[in-house]
């Protein structure tokens, strides 16, 4: 049987409850409804589009720009499947739950979880998971509604996020061309789009790291 | 963020989006197995958009402040030290955070 679910996702619990706390704050002091960020935690349950739709929706993006720019964060769940396929439940709910819930935190867990683990045990950790991210958002929600903040500057917390993202994906990175890439076409895009600055440098990017694979991979 | 409908269609649309990325593999998996590049690109690009995430929060803030930008400068430097050294993400936050509330209000 091994350690119990509840158990395993304490680690989670210590990242996702703070965090999602911080989601559900910033989402509402942007304007948003407390209901929403708590939908948002729900239903799209990725931690950096989640942040990512904040600034955006107070930009007032085309809802089709968010969605290609949220396909293209969580781009590398793609892989995450990859080496579950074998470990997923035959039930077809808790397969598509399974499925829905494979965030990089749960991810990291169930591949790591020792092999006598039953698939019905993997899934309440998924859903255990959820809770925990659903229950920060609440906090955080709750207590941006109450808090009518004087403080200017509060919104830092969205860079500083972003910055530790950026730390975390730098420690994983196979070479340095994404942050030259990112640095380049950030401002290029500025130039010629002011209003659409980061939709446009996102595509600038993609085309470049299309184009730099193709230099060094070939066809 | 006033129009609940436009608020609505976007969180279903990315949950949509995000549930198709990820049961992808449980449709395709050999297919993607048999392409590389689109793996590569999926290592590549995470980088790329968090930079990119990062410069444009950091000028929406910039922008409501007229003149000195040392204040965000100096908040983003300890967020990214702090976080290279103890890899805390939520000490790396407050911290930045409040050092930047700090010089932006002066209490």
């Amino acid at each position: 049987m091994g350690r119990s679910p509840l158990l395993l996702s304490v680690p989670v619990a210590v990242g996702y409850v703070p965090l999602g706390a911080v989601f559900g704050f910033l989402f509402v002091q942007a304007g948003g409804a407390w209901w929403m960020a708590i939908a948002s935690s729900v239903l799209i349950y990725a931690g950096a589009s989640q942040f990512m739709m904040i600034p955006m929706l107070t930009a007032g993006l085309p809802i089709g720009s968010i969605a290609l720019a949220t396909l293209v964060v969580n781009l590398r769940h793609v892989f995450y499947g990859l080496s579950l396929l074998h470990l997923v439940p035959k039930n077809g709910l808790a397969k598509f739950y399974l499925i829905f819930g494979l965030t990089d935190e749960t991810y990291s867990l169930l591949t790591t979880l020792p092999a006598e683990t039953t698939p019905m045990q993997r899934v309440w950790l998924t859903l255990i998971n959820q809770m925990w991210w659903v229950s920060g958002t609440a906090l955080g929600a709750v207590l941006g509604s109450q808090v009518q903040t004087q403080l200017a500057g509060l919104d830092f917390a969205l860079v500083a996020l972003f910055a530790v993202l950026v730390v975390e994906q730098w420690r994983a990175r196979s070479s340095a061309k994404p942050l030259w890439v990112a640095l380049l076409s950030y401002p290029v895009a500025w130039l010629i789009w002011p209003a659409h600055a980061l939709l446009a440098a996102i595509g600038m990017s993609v085309v470049a790291a299309i184009w730099l694979d193709w230099i060094t991979h070939g066809r | 963020m006033d129009d609940s409908t436009y608020v609505i269609l976007t969180i279903v649309a990315m949950g949509a989006v995000t549930f198709a990325i990820r049961a992808l593999p449980f449709m395709t998996g050999r297919w993607l197995q048999r392409h590389p590049q689109v793996q590569r690109l999926g290592r590549f690009l995470p980088l790329s958009i968090m930079v990119l995430l990062t410069l444009h929060s950091l000028r929406d803030i910039a922008g409501s402040w007229a003149g000195q930008l040392w204040p965000e400068v100096l908040a983003l430097t300890l967020v990214i030290g702090l976080q290279w050294w103890r890899r805390h993400a939520l000490l790396s936050i407050a911290v930045g955070t409040l050092l930047y509330l700090w010089l932006r209000n002066g209490f």
